[in-house]
């Protein structure tokens, strides 16, 4: 049940340039608000709301039904996300598996729950349905790097391999 | 046409008709939830499933399948009753069963249908939802918890209303309706989404806990705050008005109200109303009969008889045109003063002077329908939408829906510019007519003047040196809007007028006309000019005569009487010329000068402080009667509650003192409109039990003529900024302030600011600030925003503390200095 209370969104100031330039890139396009969203995302790594409203005022949509396409896509981001993003697969293969265990001790190690992001901004996490590679279960991922046959000792492992490698 | 058959029945449609619209021509009830007559078919409820003999094999929503020919479909069979009490089932698992404490219980859809489809138990279980309920706004309560996801709110947000506050949030189980970021609604609040909601999602928090709704009385009258003449259905219990009741079926508007129409109405039953009257003794209002009251005004009066010019009458154009034109009676018939007046005198001008000399009628020439008729609507300042908001709506609908093209010519951006396709000229303010000889003058040089056009030389060389820089826009900007006016098939001009326009005047009026009139777009469907007047009686004020006609004095020059003392007896039916008519000390001084003043009104306002004798009207809600609405509707008011105290109706005032003149009797006023459908020519065959519900628009004949004006020079003063007023969107006149609703949203005056200035001046949104003109100073909150362009300052007109008109004089713009406080 969505009892979840409207998110939390910073205020904050941010560089509108490249959202600009992604809006001056679709202007003319029909049916842009998708590609201008995405191409935002792209540049900031989510959508900021001053983006929102920038869109909203230049492609003459309301700032509601941004929000309404924001909120109904998984692709897209309000908050920022971390550096590295770490997917735990929780489908039924992994599941057997014991994918409860690998995302419990990430949570517990991360101090994050799904889909949140650390203080520090290094780490997003995420349960997702399935990655396609049952044969690996359980699987998680941490960008594009994939780490079959997950336990919880590898947990470990990984955070140190990450928190080793720079944020930029 | 398309020939089909629903349950044997033969019914011949149009072809873009539904199956929905089919049925519900012949008769026959399809269920629904999520349809509404006024909005595009959604087809998410699932409610109006039906069996089609040619698609076999499923059910088909009747709301958005179109008709074929030869279509036989069946709307009630034990497969569609089972599917329809499915989907009450299913909405039902989510549905809190609130009815006892649910505001909308008795009017809600889905309570109805369950009832209807006897679904008097549930087969699945789940949790309830388990939203915040939103109780950040005054008006609108939105409890999510209730909501069916009929996306009727958003629909009507967005198709008519054209704000989109609404929209769906988030998918699957957890999508729900909501606003940008989930917030709290923060919108216009005309509450068209409560109005359609059907359930009791979104609550009207006035009328909250107040009464079950079928114990209301219901009272179909008309709106009394613009000059829309919007119909509306009141709801009364025990000699009050509780609320506004939605009716889908009622004007041309289908329901749809705005702010102060839907949530305006409780100035009816404020605290704040006069119930006793009031006579001025040693220095100090104090209660009194209404025979002390009343001889005291007539002695006045009739005294008056014996030098006429020394008596003045100032009349609200929210009045009935019944006791307008009694009031007419009884001061240029029995007392013999032509010094009679409403509405500061220059807010009618365009019609009693503009339109006259233009048209050869003192009304519009063309009527509201005309909106969404047309091919193009020049609109004259983007304030259209704020001083008749439903016409605004009327404006949405042709440009989205019709594919009306707009073009605004005005002094600041306003809701309207952001419609599809919507082209705004900024222009200096206080240039509007120079604008308009502009655009004369472009479709000359053009040669895009209609065949047959008498007096073309005059004209020419009247507007021989108008120029687009005399407007401020360029003469690129000109140029195009007279091309596209020009050739367009139909074109309507919208001006609207009233007290926080001094500018829109005769001039301007006949300046629009002349440029209607060049291109031939007079006297067709969906082509000429709608000069919309501001109160809702504003063109009755006009046809009955409220205004000087022979030598009598124009309200300026009353109150210019009462100064210097030509003016001996002033009687002032509901005005409020204190913080209505331009330069307040003066008013003031001139109202304190007057030798004898009788104000008549629900409240005691501001000039009625100042009155020797003060008599309580009733409201719109206590009388009967009729009001005439820009597009020419005459339309009947109805009596909903019993007068409030003592208060007595202005046609019982007028016609106690019309019979001790020795005037004429009338026992109802009914009786009046009978002598004003026998007397005033455009009303001829006009009856109160004619009019019915939907009243009668009253004919014109229009003899078009050109009429050259010369546009005023604007002269800029360095260093200022042009300070222009107008209305806000949740008021009209400065009777809305007494209406719980309207001041909720917009309580308090306000000066508006662009950006840039308000930067350079170190104001910030909110910020009190300092407002200095020639005439006077004045303190109000600063807005902040991009609406208004650099170097001009909006101020709308409507309170009382704080009031504008102590610092304008009744000129166009008002060069001011802006100062924190």
């Amino acid at each position: 049940m969505s009892n979840a209370p409207a998110e939390e969104i910073p205020a904050e100031e941010i560089d509108l340039t490249e959202a600009n330039e992604v809006i001056d890139k679709y202007l003319t396009l029909p049916g842009n608000l998708m590609p201008v969203l995405q191409g935002i995302q792209e540049a900031y790594g989510y959508v900021p709301k001053p983006t929102i409203d920038l869109v909203a005022e230049r492609l003459n949509v309301y700032p509601s039904q941004i929000y309404g396409v924001l909120t109904f896509y998984a692709q897209f981001h309000l908050k920022p996300r971390g550096r590295f993003i770490i997917r735990v697969c929780v489908g039924t293969a992994c599941h057997v598996q014991g994918a409860e265990r690998i995302t419990e001790t990430f949570f517990g190690r991360l101090g994050i729950g799904h889909a949140e992001t650390t203080e520090d901004l290094r780490y997003t996490f995420e349960k997702v349905a399935c990655l396609g590679a049952c044969g690996m279960a359980p699987l998680a991922m941490v960008n594009d790097d994939t780490f079959g046959k997950m336990t919880v000792q590898k947990v470990d492992e990984i955070i140190e391999t990450y928190n080793a490698r720079p944020m930029k | 046409m398309v020939n089909l058959t629903i349950n044997g029945k033969q019914v011949a449609v149009e072809k873009d008709a539904t199956i929905y619209d089919a049925a519900k021509a012949c008769g026959i009830k399809i269920p629904i939830l999520c349809h509404d007559k006024k909005l595009h078919p959604f087809g998410g409820c699932r409610m109006c499933l039906v069996e089609v003999e040619q698609m076999k094999g499923r059910l088909i929503p009747a709301c958005t399948t179109p008709v074929t020919e030869g279509m036989i479909v069946q709307t009630t069979t034990d497969e569609i009753v089972k599917a329809r009490k499915l989907v009450l089932e299913l909405l039902l698992l989510k549905h809190p069963i609130d009815c006892p404490v649910c505001d909308a219980a008795g009017d809600c859809d889905l309570q109805n249908l369950t009832y209807e489809y006897k679904v008097n138990m549930n087969r699945f279980v789940d949790e309830k939802f388990n939203h915040e309920i939103d109780y950040e706004n005054p008006l609108i309560e939105r409890d999510m918890n209730r909501c069916i996801h009929c996306g009727k709110c958003a629909r009507i947000c967005d198709e008519i209303v054209s704000y989109g506050a609404y929209t769906f949030i988030n998918r699957g189980i957890e999508a729900k309706m909501g606003t940008e970021f989930d917030g709290p609604l923060n919108c216009e609040f005309c509450g068209s989404c409560v109005s359609v909601c059907p359930v009791g999602a979104l609550n009207s928090r006035p009328f909250k806990f107040k009464a079950r709704w079928w114990a209301l009385q219901k009272t179909k009258s008309v709106c009394s705050y613009c000059g829309t003449g919007c119909q509306l259905t009141l709801g009364s219990k025990d000699g009050k008005v509780l609320t506004t009741i939605y009716d889908e079926n009622q004007g041309f508007h289908n329901g749809q109200l705005c702010t102060r129409g839907r949530f305006g109405y409780q100035f009816v039953n404020s605290d704040k109303r006069l119930t006793t009257p009031l006579v001025r003794k040693n220095g100090k209002l104090q209660e009194a009969t209404w025979e002390e009251a009343l001889a005291e005004v007539t002695s006045r009066l009739s005294a008056g008889k014996s030098d006429p010019a020394s008596v003045a009458a100032l009349a609200t154009p929210r009045l009935t045109n019944e006791e307008l034109f009694l009031l007419e009676k009884v001061f240029r018939g029995t007392i013999g003063t032509d010094n009679i007046d409403h509405s500061a005198g220059f807010a009618h001008e365009a019609l009693t002077k503009g339109a006259v000399a233009s048209f050869g009628v003192a009304a519009s020439p063309s009527e509201i329908a005309d909106i969404q008729k047309s091919n193009l609507l020049l609109v004259v300042k983007s304030d259209a939408y704020e001083t008749h908001p439903v016409i605004g709506f009327e404006i949405n609908l042709g440009v989205k829906r019709k594919g009306v093209a707009i073009r605004i010519v005005s002094d600041k951006k306003g809701k309207l510019t952001r419609l599809p396709g919507a082209k705004t000229t900024v222009h200096t303010p206080g240039s509007e007519v120079a604008l308009f000889n502009a655009l004369c003058k472009s479709v000359i040089d053009q040669g895009l003047v209609a065949e047959g056009v008498a007096g073309l030389d005059a004209l020419k060389a009247a507007v021989a040196d108008a120029t687009a820089e005399k407007a401020g826009v360029t003469a690129e900007e000109i140029a195009a809007i007279a091309k596209d006016y020009a050739t367009a098939e139909k074109a309507l001009i919208i001006l609207p007028i009233g007290l926080g326009y001094p500018g829109h005047n005769a001039a301007l009026a006949s300046a629009a006309g002349n440029l209607a009139i060049l291109t031939g777009k007079i006297g067709k469907e969906g082509s000429g000019l709608l000069i919309m007047g501001e109160k809702n009686n504003s063109q009755g004020a006009v046809d009955m005569g409220i205004y000087p006609k022979g030598t009598g004095l124009a309200a300026s020059a009353i109150i210019d009487g009462c100064a210097n003392g030509n003016v001996k007896t002033l009687f002032v039916a509901g005005e409020n010329p204190v913080v209505s008519y331009p330069n307040r000390k003066k008013v003031e001084k001139a109202l304190e000068n007057v030798e004898f003043m009788v104000v008549a009104d629900l409240f005691l306002t501001e000039t009625a402080a100042l009155a020797d004798v003060v008599l309580p009207a009733c409201s719109f809600a206590e009388k009967n009667g009729t009001y005439t609405s820009l597009g020419r509707r005459v339309q009947n008011v109805r009596k909903a509650i019993p007068a409030v105290g003592l208060a007595k109706s202005d046609f019982e005032i007028l016609s106690a003192i019309s019979q001790a003149l020795g005037g004429a009797r009338y026992n109802n006023q009914g009786e009046v409109f009978t002598e004003i459908a026998a007397t005033v020519p455009a009303y001829k065959g006009l009856s109160q039990a004619g009019l019915k519900d939907e009243g009668a628009v009253y004919p014109v004949s229009v003899a078009a003529k050109l009429v050259p004006v010369q546009a005023k020079a604007v002269a800029p003063a360095a260093g200022k900024l042009a300070m222009v007023t107008g209305s806000a969107l949740y008021h009209c006149g400065t009777m809305s302030r007494f209406g719980e609703g309207p001041m909720y949203v917009c309580p308090d005056a306000y000066a508006e600011l662009n950006v840039a200035d308000a930067s350079a001046l170190k104001i910030a949104e909110g910020d009190q600030v300092t407002v200095t003109s020639a005439t006077g100073a004045v303190q109000v909150a600063a807005k902040v925003g991009k609406r208004v362009p650099q170097g001009v300052v909006f101020s709308p007109y409507h309170f009382g503390e704080g009031s504008v008109n102590t610092i304008t004089d009744g000129a166009e713009v008002t060069y001011v200095t802006v100062a924190k406080k």
